[in-house]
């Protein structure tokens, strides 16, 4: 028995697989995007991600004063990783084993706030379909923060600790609602951009 | 239907803005809550780049707030670095007298007024003397940069993200939803 076997050119196999693996490429990126299922997993992958690095980012705040407590040479490592982003004066802290906290009251209401409104997001609004609240929130969230600190700088009202800590955590509440949505929508596009990209360039190629 | 417009020059404008105000000496205390004045770089450069967009342009899209946001972080942290280096070489003590004095004079004013109690001053005081005296060290600078290539880009996102909550379009079109 005789088989016959055409043989193909070496580039035009290479051109026909580039062709076949960005046509798959393509199909995929198409099915990621319109897929419910795998969008909803994607989003939740997003938010899980999202979730347990605010949770990073807050332990590192409790971290600090612990290893403070501890004589630990980690402490001034973890307070100046913060100190970029806060003034940490000592007065203006919360304390923990008689150490500070790594970032000032405001600061870690607006974090911690964050963090719980962050922990409870899939319990009042859906991953798979975000929704913006309206804009006025962000005005009303952000407004009590700013009279708060304009007041004391200017020395007409002296903040204190508990203004600090409200205003501090109604900011960091409302802020999820503002943050996650675009952020999912935002990953789902840059991938979905990339993957047609992708998928055109293998193109190009093969041709 | 006509192309977006080009991010790296708004990235660019706010950037450099953020590199300035994180920079500059006095302004640079905006930075002490929260990093606000990366978040407002971010908020910034959505606004920017909203006004660029015209009509037959596709609308803004969250994905644009990522890209600018982590755009203008970058340029923002070495921006930041450079101006440091520039105005630690240029005015080098003159700038650490004068910094001292503004901070001193701000200090003993919200003292004065009873918005900061004096212990607190001194211990502000103490902080600023101890990062003037380390802000010439090379491993500082680098430090520096380091932290702030890891900062910036993160709060300038999360700017820019809140800058495309505030500034989106009413009726996005339906491509750009999530299902």
């Amino acid at each position: 028995m005789k088989f016959v076997t055409t043989k193909v050119p070496q580039s035009g196999l290479r051109s026909k697989i580039m062709a076949e693996v960005s046509c798959f490429l393509t199909k995929m990126a198409i099915l990621t995007i319109m897929t419910p299922g795998v969008s909803m997993e994607r989003n939740k992958r997003v938010y899980t991600i999202l979730l347990l690095l605010t949770a990073l980012w807050c332990c590192g705040i409790l971290l600090a004063p612990a290893l403070q407590a501890s004589h630990s040479m980690g402490a001034s490592v973890v307070y100046s990783a913060y100190a970029p982003i806060c003034h940490q004066i000592d007065g203006r802290c919360f304390h923990l084993f008689g150490a500070k906290w790594g970032v000032c009251i405001r600061c870690s209401a607006i974090y911690f706030s964050f963090f719980l409104s962050l922990l409870m997001y899939p319990f009042f609004r859906r991953l798979s379909f975000p929704s913006y609240p309206g804009r006025r929130w962000i005005a009303l969230a952000v407004v009590p923060m700013i009279i708060d600190v304009l007041l004391n700088f200017t020395g007409i009202y002296p903040s204190t600790p508990m203004t600090r800590l409200m205003t501090g955590a109604l900011f960091g509440s409302v802020l999820p609602l503002f943050i996650l949505p675009p952020l999912l929508e935002g990953i789902a596009q840059l991938r979905s951009q990339f993957s047609a990209r992708g998928g055109f360039l293998y193109a190009r190629k093969a041709q | 239907m006509l192309e977006k417009p080009n991010k790296l020059r708004i990235a660019l404008i706010c950037g450099v803005a953020i590199g300035t105000v994180s920079a500059v000496p006095g302004i640079s205390l905006i930075n002490c809550c929260c990093c606000a004045g990366v978040w407002l770089g971010g908020v910034l450069a959505m606004y920017l780049y909203k006004q660029q967009l015209t009509e037959g342009m596709p609308p803004l899209e969250s994905s644009d707030a990522l890209m600018l946001g982590l755009m203008s972080g970058i340029i923002g942290a070495f921006t930041a670095t450079v101006i440091n280096v520039v105005i630690l070489a240029i005015f080098g003590p003159v700038e650490q007298g004068l910094m001292r004095s503004i901070v001193g004079k701000l200090l003993d004013r919200l003292v004065e007024q009873g918005g900061l109690q004096t212990d607190m001053a001194e211990s502000m005081k103490e902080q600023i003397e101890q990062s003037i005296r380390d802000s010439g060290k090379l491993s500082n600078i680098f430090g520096s940069l380091f932290m702030t290539l890891i900062l910036y880009p993160i709060f300038s996102i999360l700017g820019a993200l809140l800058g495309f909550a505030i500034f989106r379009p009413k009726n996005p079109p339906p491509t750009t939803m999530v299902q």
